[in-house]
């Protein structure tokens, strides 16, 4: 899932300082499930923006929604079946990166801004936690890599094994992060495949990355043309 | 020195070299003398490419400098701030001013260095840089084009026999030979088991072996202790023995590690490196042996 982070809370102020009629607009996915901008997390900024502007005497409406996905047209639609969109100066969307954008060109008449820093693809290692899996490069190698993808766990992204740094089998840059390298040999040992990690990786093709990325599946293609 | 680097790891010479970092301006007054005072002491000068993720002045220049006072430079290229086409451009150019010895190296974390916020490139890594430099003394560049005119290079790598744990170093050492590594220039070494286990290793191969010499000092022990320097791995027992050495001391711990490498002929040759104080390079030398 797509992992984002709560800015900080003066820069969100700032974002939205001069819009007296604010609608705070949440999804409900992957940012509810990493508890930085569903419903919940909506409610939270809400108040406390609320709180922060009337100290200073500020009069701000802040309304609250939560949809089920930001980063659907099918439900960016409901929006205007609860909420009028055109009695808002500015909507600040809790959804990551891709939900604002998209909520930016369905209603592209409207200011709207980010309170999420979006921050990565990856998983929930336990409550409150999550780690980065994946850096979506197109290419993947985690079949020669025991699952493990070098690309986003080794801080260099090496594709060929460790670089000189390994310390106890930690990262040069922390030794809170394991080495990318040794969790890999480690779990291409264990599954008896070493020789994976012997044959050299060729240099990514960051031809096969387009950006922006687009795939239009084939059963879709004449519906695209 | 009189033969080239090449000739003189081939020839079965207990090869000596050094490296310097590059300076962070326009003033390579000090640079130019310690590089009069190392000429002749030394086989061949590693020239380091931002070292530590520091800004510096490319070590191209310095190699040239190198070249016209009459020592052969080893020019140390890093994958961490420049891509596929940046790196083969400036092969090229090297090669162009007689830079021949090419250390292909990933380049320390830029968390360590003065520009924090920068971008790592690796775009490729020191695996493919080797295959690249090779291809290109080979007459064609990384898309498979041909070039006008082919490079002379002499290609190394480096590894660490220190590595905790050695073995995925080992695997990727095996690719860096297979990929065109002739030399390989090691981290520090400390622990001369360490180095046999690792020269067990490499020594089915033809590569050569340069191991690497630093000299540690008392005023840096809570640095090595940290993991300030990348891939530099100081036992904790040598560390403790540092903080309280007095510079004959210190000497004498580099020199002993050297003797114990030659009396074994363990290696081909002996890389010193004292960050800050490169003009006791020469005493380092002596304490050694050499």
């Amino acid at each position: 899932m797509i992992v984002a982070k709560r800015k900080p809370f003066n820069e969100i102020k700032e974002l939205i300082s001069g819009s007296k009629k604010i609608l705070i607009l949440g999804c409900g996915t992957c940012v509810a499930v990493c508890l930085a901008g569903g419903e919940k997390e909506v409610a939270i900024l809400a108040s406390q923006l609320k709180m922060a502007l009337g100290l200073v005497n500020e009069d701000v409406e802040i309304d609250e929604l939560t949809i089920e996905r930001q980063c659907d047209r099918e439900f960016i639609e409901e929006i205007s079946t609860k909420v009028n969109v055109d009695d808002y100066d500015l909507i600040l969307s809790t959804a990551c990166g891709a939900g604002v954008q998209l909520l930016s060109d369905v209603f592209d008449h409207k200011v709207v801004v980010p309170a999420l820093n979006t921050t990565f693809i990856g998983v929930a290692e336990g409550p409150g936690m999550w780690t980065e899996r994946c850096r979506s490069c197109s290419d993947c190698v985690l079949a020669d890599t025991g699952g493990i993808c070098p690309v986003t766990i080794c801080a260099k992204g090496l594709v060929n094994g460790p670089c000189g740094g390994t310390r106890h089998g930690k990262c040069e840059i922390d030794p809170e992060k394991d080495c990318a390298w040794t969790l890999i040999y480690n779990r291409l040992k264990k599954l008896g495949r070493l020789n994976r990690m012997e044959q050299a990786l060729p240099p990514k093709r960051y031809s096969v990355q387009q950006y922006p990325a687009k795939i239009v599946h084939e059963a879709y293609r004449r519906r695209y043309e | 020195m009189a033969r080239s680097f090449e000739e003189a790891l081939t020839s079965g010479k207990f090869l000596i070299a050094t490296s310097l970092d590059t300076p962070k301006g326009m003033d390579l007054e000090d640079l130019a003398r310690l590089i009069k005072e190392l000429k002749d002491v030394v086989d061949a000068l590693g020239v380091s490419d931002n070292p530590h993720a520091m800004m510096c002045m490319s070590p191209w220049a310095v190699c040239r400098l190198a070249l016209e006072q009459g020592v052969e430079p080893i020019m140390h290229v890093a994958c961490r701030d420049r891509n596929r086409l940046a790196l083969q451009s400036d092969l090229l150019a090297a090669a162009s001013i007689g830079i021949k010895n090419i250390l292909c190296v990933s380049g320390d974390h830029v968390k360590f260095g003065d520009h924090i916020d920068a971008k790592p490139v690796h775009d490729i890594d020191s695996v493919h840089l080797l295959t690249v430099a090779k291809a290109l003394a080979e007459g064609k560049d990384m898309a498979g084009n041909p070039l006008k005119g082919s490079p002379a290079l002499f290609l190394g790598a480096t590894a660490n026999p220190e590595a905790d744990p050695l073995e995925p170093q080992l695997i990727k050492v095996d690719k860096k030979i297979k990929a065109g590594a002739s030399f390989l220039v090691t981290h520090p070494v400390f622990n001369i088991e360490n180095l046999k286990r690792f020269m067990n290793h490499v020594k089915q191969s033809k590569v050569k072996v340069i191991a690497g010499i630093r000299l540690l000092v008392p005023e840096e022990a809570s640095k090595y202790k940290d993991g300030s320097y990348p891939g530099l791995l100081v036992p904790d027992d040598l560390i403790e023995e540092i903080k309280g050495a007095d510079t004959g001391k210190c000497m004498k711990l580099a020199g002993d590690l050297i003797k114990e490498i030659k009396s074994a002929n363990l290696c081909d040759g002996i890389h010193i490196t004292a960050p800050g104080h490169e003009e006791k390079i020469p005493d380092i030398m002596k304490a050694g042996g050499l």
